[in-house]
């Protein structure tokens, strides 16, 4: 039987909608009211931001948490970390706990690099002793050498981040909490960070990510939970985990539907939708990777555009964008009349990875130059993979294997990849 | 290892029990967090530590003018001593007390950010604004010395050495009681209402003249007289000035009355601040 080391038993935290009393004077009037034996005035409005949530983490494993906004994420952590308090239920917590919630939290500009890692180390539970033994090591992995002596207000946000994740990683603790800060530094130390985190584990540690990065997350994380509205949607492998959330998420957003408002009548375009359909024309908000994406724009033209350049753009989350495809770059310029258009976009087959997507939609006139329109990104797509492909594409592929390499004849084994079937991504045809 | 467990049931018990020991266990943080507030406040400073002097000693001087040259209240006051020598010796522990609950009042608001997303004994706050402004008394106390040592050679005030002076760390332990116990109070009072700040900003300047710091408090018998007594600061206040300065022991009576009182005031603050402690993050 496996050591649980963070176990959530039925746990529910709940909190109050509007401010707390403002002043000393809402807290004497309500008393005032009690006293008089008139009723307390109305308790605000509640909100469960965990309802009977049910978990365990065992020893030396390592548990994503993923979920949309607001799905109690974070109060998870907080919950954890001992910061908030459950009103009902019960958290149990094994040996020494580190959260790495916000990295400088406990910064100070006016000192200097060497005195935050004392101070953040003491705030992170370390002791002074243990502190100087690690010293060396936290300055070389945050690559400070030469600004150790510098007050960090004069530290760039990467040189801060870097000496935050450095101290928190060094506190080699029994269960380390981390919390979307990976966000933060360049593409290097985010690799380094990974590659911490990840020996953390190997070396026993017990480790809860939360982050809105799936692939992150599936790349250290065997297990997950998806939270969705306070409840525990989904927990079990990561990859299933990733389905789930896709699916919850398309899910909503099809309840949720695309109604768009218009724009303001004073310009000379108004958007009234953008429907993302596949090939056999139903209106869709999640597709496969590969499948056919059928775009269509509806607007309505208040004044002449003789020739329109429509734009479309996606990306994921707060990336550039990942497709764009414009009319007038593709020689093509609709007859804009006044009164209402149709634009219709079709990508054969979008081969993007599993997750979610936003459009927007640009025109310019093309005779003057002028933009007319620059929606923001509103328009979802969600794309469920099965939580199969990271990284940004998902291409048509196939494996085989060519036999061990002594083998001279592996060709003549019979592997001709023109009939050898789709293949699993993590199978492999022999 | 050790297990631990939190929810809604036995919070209570747990927060009691675990108070001292967690105090205890988190030293290296209170150090750390006194020690930043001492570099942070005399950083980019050109006295520095110096001005733990500065403060007491500019206002001794400015109570010295307004009392003795502005206008001469030294047979209203009734001090039995140079006037100087009265005022700074009130101001240095006076200093010590307004300048730790000043602290205190602000001291989770102002680590807002520690408060809402990293855990240990909230605590370690005012404990630590405390321990900083007793590094400034320490040093301000020195000072003292250098006073009595400039009236003696003066010939204005006589000081025999006396075991008395052993006393002091006691009257220095009663007072940090006394500061502990409101200090968290007041801590957590500005965290649910801003108000309380305010409150403190008032109450500190009327509390400095009711606690024999810069004039004596009236012991007539009066109703007013009745009314001041209740401070356990006057004695507190007074004692210092009885064993440093006169070489002997305080009143017992108005002493045990001041220990006691910053007892009771200590036990309540820490018990309070624990029960509330868990809301902290969430009422902010």
């Amino acid at each position: 039987m496996p050591e649980a080391m963070v176990r959530f038993e039925r746990v529910s935290k709940r909190f109050r909608l509007g401010e707390s009393h403002d002043s000393l004077r809402d807290l004497l009037s309500s008393g005032v009211r009690r006293i008089a034996g008139r009723d307390p005035a109305p308790s605000r409005e509640t909100f469960w931001a965990l309802r009977d949530v049910d978990f365990r983490v065992d020893r030396g494993e390592s548990v994503g948490v993923i979920g949309p906004n607001g799905a109690g994420k974070s109060t998870v952590l907080k919950l954890l970390s001992n910061v908030l308090r459950p009103d009902s239920g019960r958290i149990s917590v094994r040996g020494r706990l580190a959260a790495l919630i916000e990295v400088g939290a406990g910064f100070h500009g006016d000192l200097t690099g060497r005195e935050n890692i004392f101070l953040n180390g003491a705030i992170l539970g370390m002791s002074r002793r243990e502190i100087r033994t690690k010293l060396d090591a936290i300055v070389a992995f945050a690559g400070l050498e030469q600004f150790i002596d510098t007050p960090v207000k004069r530290y760039s946000s990467g040189m801060y981040a870097r000496l935050g994740f450095s101290i928190a990683s060094h506190v080699e603790p029994d269960v380390l909490l981390v919390d979307e800060v990976l966000s933060v530094g360049d593409a290097v130390f985010r690799l380094r960070c990974m590659d911490r985190m990840r020996r953390l584990v190997r070396d026993g540690t017990t480790l809860v990510f939360v982050t809105h990065d799936l692939d992150q997350m599936q790349s250290i994380c065997p297990w997950a939970i998806v939270l969705d509205k306070g409840r525990v949607a989904f927990a079990g492998s990561s990859r299933e985990a990733v389905a789930a959330y896709m699916q919850a998420m398309s899910r909503s957003y099809a309840k949720r539907g695309l109604e768009i408002e218009s724009d303001s009548s004073r310009e000379a375009v108004t958007i009234h939708d953008l429907t993302l359909a596949d090939s056999s024309d139903a209106t869709i908000v999640w597709s496969r990777p590969g499948d056919a994406l059928c775009a269509e724009l509806r607007f309505t033209l208040h004044r002449p555009v003789p020739r329109l350049i429509v734009e479309l753009n996606m990306r994921a989350s707060i990336a550039e964008n990942l497709i764009s495809v414009n009319s007038g770059r593709d020689d093509t310029f609709f007859d804009g009349r006044p009164g209402e258009h149709r634009v219709r976009l079709v990508l054969p087959a979008l081969h993007v990875a599993g997750g979610q997507y936003l459009w927007n939609v640009r025109m310019w006139d093309a005779d003057t130059g002028v933009a007319m329109v620059d929606t923001p990104f509103r328009y979802p797509l969600v794309i469920n993979d099965g939580g199969r492909a990271t990284g940004a594409l998902c291409l048509e592929h196939y494996w085989a294997h060519l036999g061990p390499a002594q083998t001279a004849d592996a060709d003549a084994a019979g592997v001709d990849i023109n009939h050898v079937p789709k293949a699993q991504p993590s199978g492999a045809a022999s | 290892m050790d297990l631990r467990s939190y929810g809604e049931v036995g919070a209570l018990q747990i927060a009691l029990s675990n108070s001292v020991s967690s105090i205890a266990r988190f030293q290296d943080l209170l150090v750390s967090l006194t020690w930043r507030d001492i570099r942070v406040r005399y950083k980019q400073s050109m006295l520095g530590i110096a001005w733990a002097v500065l403060l007491p000693l500019s206002m001794m001087l400015i109570f010295t003018f307004v009392f003795t040259r502005a206008i001469d209240a030294r047979a209203a006051l009734n001090v039995d001593m140079p006037y100087a020598l009265f005022a700074y010796s009130g101001l240095v522990p006076w200093t010590f007390f307004s300048a730790s609950l000043g602290g205190c009042v602000t001291c989770l608001v102002a680590n807002r950010n520690l408060v809402t997303k990293v855990y240990f004994p909230r605590e370690v706050f005012p404990v630590s604004c405390i321990a900083g402004a007793f590094v400034d008394f320490c040093v301000a106390m020195i000072v003292l010395v250098g006073l009595m040592v400039y009236f003696q050679w003066t010939g204005a005030w006589h000081f025999t050495p006396s075991p008395a002076l052993a006393f002091v760390p006691v009257i220095i332990l009663v007072q940090v009681t006394l500061t502990v116990g409101l200090g968290m109070m007041l801590a957590m009072g500005n965290l649910f209402y801003r108000d309380v700040r305010q409150i403190f900003g008032v109450a500190i300047q009327l509390a400095m003249f009711v606690s024999a710091v810069v004039v004596p408090v009236p012991t007539d018998g009066s109703l007013l007289a009745r009314v001041i007594a209740v401070n356990p600061l006057v004695s507190i206040i007074g004692a210092y000035r009885e064993c440093i300065l006169f070489g002997r022991l305080p009143a017992a009576g108005g002493f045990f009355y001041s220990a006691a009182f910053a007892a009771a005031t200590a036990v309540i603050g820490v018990i309070v601040f624990r029960r509330a402690s868990h809301r902290f993050a969430e009422c902010i």
